[in-house]
């Protein structure tokens, strides 16, 4: 929210703090200040200057070389404004002043070869309005060489205020003033109410009824007869431009005024274009349409909360007024509405419209239901005056139910429990006191307060010492340099995660972050996708059901920066529906799993004077995936399952299962699925479900001593049948050999014409040793020949070479 | 086996040892001679045959050819060896070496680690919560009332209306506090979603570190001091801290945290909109309202939560001016850390 320095200083006294200080104390108080511009910080070098005379450029005919007088000296200037001409007295920046528009420094210019020394300005240029249609022309009476600041009223110290949602009543200048008035421990001065009123009398004139008491507890009215609607005078005008608001005439400008003096949002209604002269306050029972102020034709759902004179709709309530009760020009009479709605109404109306406008905003956060009446008066007060109305007698004030104030207590000892700082008592009462609460029962160690309606917000002790704290001075609370804690057991979830990390990083694995949420098509590559119900675009609709999709996106991205050999991995949660529908009512309805992804593609070796550019394959993502089963002790409890073709995902694959569970799976990603990415080279993965590897129960690591006694080493070489896998010769000879067969692992394999068509040679190397003893060579023969001979009975294999 | 045959071996040894350049050949000799089954183990076997008579005047002409030739094998064998290595100390060593490859986290898991060995130093427990979340959880246990304005200071993604993409880490909280009971000390990283428009300054899905401390004696003074503690280890104690109120419905009283701004020193720039200060985290005492819901006693008990966006924390240590490079997962971004 846009709040003046100079406006605030009309209801408290600001006299002798620096601007300075004012700025920080707001925002150290809560109410912060996000941006401001002190005027007469940006204007100080801007003066009143008289054009006394204007020539035609020789060399441009849209510019014009002027005289300009600065009280002091007579300056050649160039000006490319059209409505420039002798005599005026125009804004002049000197040599070394700074546009506040696009932040230049004027310096002396050459401009098609005549030489200026100085700008005249436009209103665009000075950032005072958009107007950039000419510059600006002012008052002739003014004194050239005067700083604009005091000849122009450029004094004021425009801030920009974060208001939080819980402070409704600081959404207003008398609001921000009551928190200085706290700060600075001045005090606050309301403007005073003085209506001369006339003889009639309002109920002559309108009649209000409230239907819906709920939703409206409370709606006052004044009614102003005899008014002449136009143009605002000067101050109220400069008040509502100083905050960004556009001047419209002094019936409207007087209700803006008086929303952003109070923060009671104000209607203004052509009391003669309400039907019966009436007004009626109640919510649509059907859909219905209406036309709002700025012509539009809105669709009000059912029990839309409707202002409605005797015959019509004439207003959303709280939000906007109609086209057809708006003040025109022609406007005699009128009725200023002053009233309080149910937050959740006006927001849901709000939400229901898509329409937020300033009155909205602030119903939605709470207006004081005990301040319609003030802001009505106020406002008639006016009007009255600006317009030579004249205030019919009396108000129409529907108010059933008094909302009264609340009774707070205060303990002085809480404050200290929960602040861990002693303040004064004092201090703490005349803070609160600032604030507007009053003290209504007082002991040694409580106090309690009624609590003004404006601060809905305060309704417990938690919230007294909020407020004193906050005024009082965060910074003035102590920071304590030592603290106690409890002993006792420390947990932390992400170090089997971060373990992992660890691991992939070593085996030279990147660390990929990537969006989960997804397009259709990649969520829908794999599993049972969720969508979310109000996506921002079609490329972030869905879930993702598997890591597998991001990561391909990542690669494709990176081959296309020209980065082709990728190893990458990714820890991340993946979402499925379980029902096969995305119609989720409970956590049962759908899994969200912590999943870990290792993908590689490309050259694993580059050429080089050493070596031979190598590409990665299937055995470089198995041996990954094993060297980290390794560390985490998972290597001997997973068991694998190969497959080909099998798969929407992989042209071969295999899993990773912990007895019949697969826990992870992975391989060649298929032609067709790469396409789907642009991806045109190899690409292997594997995704592990992290939350079952992290489920599964490993024994504590124990140290073994490393072996004092000699192995055994043996080696045969077979011709297999093609057809023949190494992982089932392995297990045979594994399972087969005697217990001191520690160690089975191929050291070669090959295919040639003179093994004979499909068939291979395998060689193993078999490892005997034993903890306890140095084995003899008999035993090592007889079982190594004993296994000559299985293995080859076994699979019809031919002993090599031997 | 007699003299000529020792004599035999003998001469060859000494012809082939001139022929001898390289450790290989060296090796060779060894396997010729030497070995187990070389030619000297070959005459020894023989000597076990000879008659009584010749045994004893050939076994010593034998023992002193196998010590001549070892003799000479090993001054060989030496000056082979360092002659090699003289060779060896010629080669190009200015040639390219063979690099390892060494992958990394990603800077945001980087940054994360550095504040959970910060907080774990400081007595805190990790602990993590899902992403898809209860309106309950994320909102309502949180104070949030349904249909309250302070909704909106979360632009958030729903699944439907009971359901939604969490927008902040705080649900781990109610999560943590209902089940188990005070002392509660846990700092709950992981990922959060908000529905806003993808720029620089902003992306649909950012990290957070949330902290919750709740005890019969936590104090606002507490929550600063221990703030502050971790901005000095983590940031370095060449700025000013400053706790300045807030709002959040889940903390009373509520504060943001600013960091004196790293560009311009706390002068005023664009960065920090003239103020000289950037913000870094929101933190407050814990709600009473919030103890209800989980059924602490609010009387009994007391707690400070904090919050921090791990994104903003790592853009202002390393200078990174768009969010997105951290989803962009560009090898040379992910390179560089
Ligand atoms: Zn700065």
């Amino acid at each position: 929210m846009k709040v003046s320095l100079n406006w605030l200083k009309d209801y408290v006294d600001l006299k002798n703090i620096k601007t300075k200080d004012i700025v920080e104390q707001l925002t150290m108080s809560g109410l912060e200040v996000e941006e401001f511009t002190d005027e007469n910080e940006v204007y100080k070098d801007f003066i009143i200057g008289f054009v006394k005379e204007k020539n035609k450029h020789p060399n441009a005919d849209k510019l014009s070389v002027c005289t300009v007088s600065t009280g002091k000296e007579e300056l050649q200037v160039i000006c490319g404004a059209p409505n420039v001409e002798a005599g005026q007295k125009v804004v002049f920046a000197p040599i070394g002043s700074v546009i506040p528009k696009g932040n230049f420094k004027i310096g002396k210019a050459k401009i098609r070869g005549v030489e200026s020394s100085g700008m005249i300005c436009s209103e665009d240029e000075l950032e005072l309005s958009d107007d950039h249609t000419g510059i600006m022309v002012l008052d002739k009476d003014l004194t050239a060489g005067q700083s604009i600041t005091g000849a122009l009223l450029l004094n004021d110290v425009i801030m920009e205020i974060a208001i939080t949602p819980n402070r409704s009543d600081a959404l207003s200048h008398l609001g921000v003033a009551r928190d200085l008035a706290a700060m600075f421990n001045a005090e606050l001065n309301l403007p005073a109410i003085n209506l001369s009123e006339s003889s009639k009398k309002i109920k002559d004139f309108a009649s209000i009824e409230v239907k819906d008491t709920e939703n409206c507890p409370r709606y006052s009215a004044k009614v102003v007869l005899n008014v002449e609607v136009k143009e605002s005078p000067e101050w109220l005008k400069k008040k509502l431009t100083k905050i960004g608001l556009r001047p419209i005439n002094n019936i409207v400008d007087v209700t803006n005024f008086v929303m952003y003096e109070t923060g009671q949002p104000l209607h203004a209604f052509d009391l003669d274009n309400l039907g019966g002269n009436k007004i009626i306050v109640k919510s649509t029972e059907e859909v219905s349409s209406f036309t709002t102020l700025d012509s539009k034709e809105r669709k009000l759902q059912p029990g839309t909360l409707m202002i409605c004179d005797g015959e019509k709709p004439v207003a959303v309530a709280g939000v906007m007024g109609g086209e057809n009760s708006e003040i025109t020009n022609s406007t005699k009479n009128i009725l200023i509405e002053s009233a309080h709605f149910n937050p959740s109404s006006i927001r849901r109306t709000a939400r229901s419209l898509g329409l937020s406008t300033e009155a909205s905003y602030r119903f939605e956060r709470w207006v004081d239901p005990n301040g319609t009446l003030y802001s009505a008066e106020r406002a008639a007060q006016l009007i009255a005056e600006l317009s030579g109305g004249i205030i019919a007698s009396g108000s129409i004030d529907v108010y059933p139910d008094t909302v009264k104030q609340k009774e707070v207590p205060l303990r002085f000892a809480r404050v200290k429990k929960l602040l861990g700082y002693e303040i004064p008592d004092e201090k703490m009462v005349e803070i609160l006191k600032r604030l507007g609460l009053q003290v209504i029962f007082e002991s040694d160690k409580e106090i309690r307060f009624s609590v003004p309606t404006f601060r809905p917000d305060l309704e417990r002790e938690v919230d007294l010492i909020e407020e004193i704290a906050r005024i009082y001075g965060y910074n003035n609370i102590p920071t304590i340099s030592k603290i106690s804690i409890s002993l006792g057991g420390r947990i932390d979830h992400s170090e089997f995660a971060d373990r992992i990390r660890q691991y992939a990083t070593g085996l030279g694995f990147y660390e990929m972050i990537n969006n989960p949420l997804q397009s259709e098509k990649a969520a829908g590559l794999i599993g049972e996708k969720i969508a979310l119900l109000n996506p921002q675009s079609l490329d972030m609709a869905y879930l993702r059901t598997s890591l597998i999709p991001g990561a391909l996106l990542t690669v494709a991205k990176n081959i296309n920066a020209g980065e082709k050999n990728v190893a990458l991995f990714e820890i991340g949660n993946v979402f499925n529906s379980r029902a096969g529908s995305s119609e989720i009512r409970s956590f049962e309805d759908f899994t969200e799993n912590q999943n870990l992804i290792f993908l590689l593609t490309g050259k694993k070796t580059e050429k080089t004077w050493l070596s031979d550019e190598k590409f990665v394959d299937f055995y470089d993502l198995k041996g990954a995936i094993n060297s980290i089963l390794f560390k985490i002790s998972l290597d001997n409890v997973l068991n694998d399952s190969y497959y080909h073709g099998e798969n929407t995902i992989f042209d071969f694959s295999f899993d990773k299962k912990v007895e019949n569970t697969v826990v992870g799976s992975g391989g060649k990603i298929k032609k067709e699925v790469l396409k789907q990415f642009d991806i045109q080279q190899d690409v292997y993965c594997f995704e592990f479900n992290l939350d079952s590897l992290k489920s599964i129960k490993t024994a504590a690591k124990k140290y073994a001593e490393p072996l004092k006694f000699p192995k055994s080493i043996r080696d045969f070489a077979f011709v297999f049948d093609k057809e023949v896998e190494y992982g089932e010769v392995q297990r045979f000879i594994k399972k087969s050999g005697y217990g001191l067969l520690k160690e089975v692992s191929l050291f070669d394999l090959f295919e040639s014409e003179a093994l004979g068509e499909n068939k291979k040679s395998m060689a193993f190397t078999l490892e005997y040793y034993s903890p306890d003893r140095t084995l003899t060579e008999e035993e090592v023969e007889k079982d190594f020949l004993n296994l000559i001979e299985a293995v080859s009975k076994k699979f019809n294999a031919k002993l090599r070479g031997k | 086996m007699s003299e000529v045959n020792i004599d035999n071996v003998k001469a060859g040894f000494e012809k082939d040892i001139l022929t001898v350049k390289d450790l290989r050949q060296i090796e060779d000799i060894r396997i010729k001679y030497l070995s187990r089954n070389g030619l000297l183990a070959k005459l020894f076997d023989e000597l076990k045959n000879a008659s009584p008579d010749e045994k004893p005047m050939l076994g010593k002409s034998l023992n002193s050819l196998r010590n001549e030739i070892t003799e000479k094998f090993v001054s060989l064998k030496s000056g082979i060896e360092s002659a090699s290595q003289k060779l060896a100390s010629k080669i190009d060593l200015s040639l390219p070496g063979v690099e390892r490859t060494i992958g990394s986290k990603h800077l945001l898991t980087q940054t994360l680690d550095e504040i959970k060995t910060i907080f774990k130093g400081l007595g805190f427990s990790v602990f993590e919560g899902p992403e898809l979340e209860s309106d309950y959880n994320n909102f309502e246990a949180l104070n949030f009332p349904f249909d309250h304005p302070a909704r909106d200071m979360q632009d958030t993604y729903f699944i439907n209306k009971d359901f939604l993409l969490r927008t902040h880490t705080s649900p781990v909280q109610i999560r943590v506090m209902t089940e188990q009971k005070p002392p509660v000390r846990v700092i709950m990283p992981g990922r959060v979603y908000r529905n806003e428009a993808v720029s620089s300054r902003s992306y649909c899905m950012f990290h957070q570190v949330e902290g919750l401390y709740v005890d019969t004696d936590v104090t606002f003074a507490e929550l600063k001091g221990t703030l502050v503690s971790f901005a000095r280890l983590f940031y370095g104690d060449d700025f000013k801290y400053r706790f300045r109120p807030s709002f959040f419905p889940f903390t009373e009283p509520s504060a943001e945290m600013d960091i004196t701004c790293f560009l311009c020193h706390g002068e005023g720039c664009k960065v920090c909109k003239q103020t000289g200060w950037l913000e870094i985290l929101g933190c407050g005492m814990v709600d009473p309202n919030v103890f209800k819901y989980v059924n602490y006693d609010p009387e009994k008990y007391t707690g400070y939560a904090f919050g921090m966006g791990i994104e903003r924390t790592a853009m202002l240590k390393y200078g990174i001016d768009d969010i997105r490079v951290f989803f962009d997962n560009d090898l040379r971004f992910l390179k560089q850390f």
